[in-house]
């Protein structure tokens, strides 16, 4: 069924959205989009400007609320429950401005991705106790290899805006790792890289899909899309258009005159 | 990211040397200084609460003076109307602070931004009148007198016994609230903060449950103030409605703004400063320059609020931050120049 993630038949549905949409008064961003993710995949979500990429990834994320259709997540339903819910569940996001906490160090903003799975209230962390401690430690520990994994565990005390571009992409990647997602929502993660770090990236997300975290990433690299991705999804003014394996929608006709602007097997690029 | 003797580890080194110099301080100063270090004392417990809610979560709350009140109020009525115990007494005002806190906060933190400055600042005016019409149980505008004092034995003056248990108070929380800062809460108080480099919808997609943070820091701010409100009605014995208005809630938040909003050592200095110069305007400017007592007050808190925001916006900790480690390179030259003289020699 698809050419990298072989098996896709075997592998169970983490994410599914039913007719799902999206209106802001008369003007419809995100309209009936149904698709299925499935464990360990990376889905590619891509469309021009304006097409509702990040509108989908922010329903899924429950900073938005569908006006129509469902959300499932590991046959939950999600569409209408607050964000912290559902990252509790197991979805985290990383935005495509990656949006760091300034006003903490690098290795602090790690350890706030700790925070969805870890323990400790007002009064346990306020009196340091042993319970309290203990959670600090583990924190802490994960969140210094979660430092090692992306290449900062040298700048753990330094503050996030001293670091490049890169940089902050992969701590906000290692921000995002450290809350242990089954699904991790990805906004133009490539945004902004140089040809280096797309590779350093690449490697990183391929590493974390073999770990069998699910991946849902809106991209406008086509290229870089194409050779990651397990499944593609084309939107078009809010509307799916086509879906399929990278090949299956290179070889689109309606997804080249829309969207890719080459012929197929020529490749593409944003 | 540097460390000073106020950011190190837990703070314990200087909580250690700041309790020692407090428990001396009055065996040398007259009961004059002991009465303004009690007022210093209860100012920086009420905006210790203040630099965790605006500092850390980034909500804006001109209200404290509600939650101060509450305090004193509630200590003044159950010892007075209802004869409870003054211990018990300052324990059940504190908690009926936070609960009050927690029931507003629920409501006014579901706004954004500095409105809720704005709507605070009414639940004050809100207050201020209710004291002064619910007459029955508040005493009215003239306010409740012969309250009764914590119990302080007979080894010290009552003045001495307030001393030593404010800053009891006031250590204890400033440690409670240096452990917060550090944890798992205080990370995910500044990871929603959006007014200093935060973001909410970050924060929520980490899982920060961000309604219940505000919620329970608004809480904890009230309890801090209604603790301090308690031990201010039985220190002073009468309250009026006056002392809990809208001026009090924004001279705590000069205090805070001044002192620092990004380390609870600031509350200390914040209102140290402030109460410091309050006196000094009040007692020695109308000896020298004339006018009438607290004729100045309100310029120089202009003038200082001012004047924090343009030159030193990360309060007066961090020039005492600056100062420290300064000291701490003169030493090591020193130090060094030392060594190698007796290595030439």
């Amino acid at each position: 069924m698809s050419e990298k993630g072989t098996g896709n038949i075997r592998k169970q549905p983490v994410l599914e959205t039913k007719h799902v949409s999206m209106a802001y008064g008369g003007l419809v961003a995100v309209n009936r989009v149904s698709f299925v993710a499935r464990k360990g995949d990376i889905v590619a979500v891509i469309g021009a400007n304006g097409a509702g990429k990040t509108t989908l990834l922010r329903l899924i994320s429950g900073l938005l609320t569908a006006t129509e259709g469902e959300i499932w997540f590991k046959r939950q339903r999600v569409d209408g429950m607050a964000p912290h819910r559902i990252a509790a569940l197991g979805i985290t996001q990383l935005f495509q401005d990656v949006q760091l906490f300034l006003n903490m160090s690098v290795v602090d903003n790690v350890m706030v991705g700790c925070h969805v799975w870890a323990g400790g209230g007002f009064l346990s962390t306020g009196l340091r106790l042993a319970r309290a401690r203990a959670e600090e430690s583990r924190m802490m520990e994960r969140a210094m290899s979660q430092l090692s994994l992306v290449g900062l565990e040298e700048k753990a005390s330094a503050s996030p805006a001293s670091l490049s571009w890169g940089e902050q992409k992969l701590l906000g990647m290692a921000r995002a790792l450290a809350a242990e997602p089954e699904l991790l929502l990805l906004d133009e993660p490539y945004g902004g890289l140089m040809t280096g770090e797309i590779e350093k990236l690449s490697l990183l997300l391929l590493d974390v899909q073999h770990q069998g975290v699910t991946i849902l990433m809106v991209e406008h690299l086509t290229d870089v899309v194409m050779g990651i991705a397990n499944q593609v999804i084309v939107l078009h003014y809010g509307e799916k258009i086509a879906e399929g394996t990278p090949a299956e929608i290179q070889g689109n006709e309606q997804v080249i005159a829309t969207y890719l602007g080459t012929e197929p097997g020529q490749g593409a690029s944003g | 990211m540097r460390r000073t003797i106020l950011t190190d580890g837990s703070g314990r080194r200087a909580l250690v040397i700041c309790a020692a110099v407090l428990a001396l301080v009055p065996l040398a100063a007259g009961p004059y200084f002991v009465a303004v270090m009690v007022n210093v004392g209860l100012y920086s417990t009420v905006t210790l609460g203040l630099v965790l809610l605006m500092g850390f979560a980034g909500q804006v709350s001109l209200g404290q003076g509600v939650f101060f009140g509450l305090g004193a109020y509630g200590y003044g009525i159950l010892t007075t109307q209802y004869g409870v115990s003054p211990w018990a007494a300052l324990l059940v005002a504190a908690v009926v602070a936070g609960a009050v806190a927690a029931g507003v906060g629920r409501v006014v933190l579901r706004l954004r931004g500095l409105i809720i400055a704005g709507v605070t600042l009414t639940v004050n005016l809100i207050f201020y009148y209710l004291c002064v019409n619910v007459s029955d149980l508040t005493g009215g505008a003239t306010g409740m007198a012969l309250i009764p004092r914590l119990p302080s034995g007979e080894l010290m003056s009552h003045s001495l016994f307030t001393y030593y248990l404010v800053w009891a108070v006031g250590i204890l929380l400033l440690m409670f609230s240096l452990n917060l800062v550090k944890s798992r809460v205080g990370r995910a108080l500044r990871a929603m903060n959006a007014l200093s480099g935060g973001s909410e919808d970050t924060a929520q997609v980490l899982g920060v449950n961000i309604m219940r943070y505000k919620v329970e820091v608004f809480t904890v701010a009230a309890i801090y103030a209604g603790i301090a409100g308690g031990i201010y009605a039985q220190y002073t014995s009468c309250i009026e409605p006056g002392a809990f208005g809208v001026e009090f809630s924004v001279r705590v938040a000069i205090m805070a703004i001044v002192g620092g909003l990004g380390n609870p050592w600031g509350a200390f200095l914040g209102a140290g400063l402030m109460v410091g110069l309050t006196q000094f305007l009040q007692e020695v400017m109308p000896v020298i320059v004339g006018g009438p007592t607290g004729a100045y007050e309100l310029v120089a808190y202009g003038v200082i609020l001012v004047a924090t925001l343009l030159f030193m916006p990360q309060g007066l900790v961090s020039v005492c931050g600056k100062l420290e480690r300064r000291a701490r390179m003169l030493v090591k030259s020193r130090r060094s120049c030392q060594a190698g003289e007796n290595s030439s020699v």
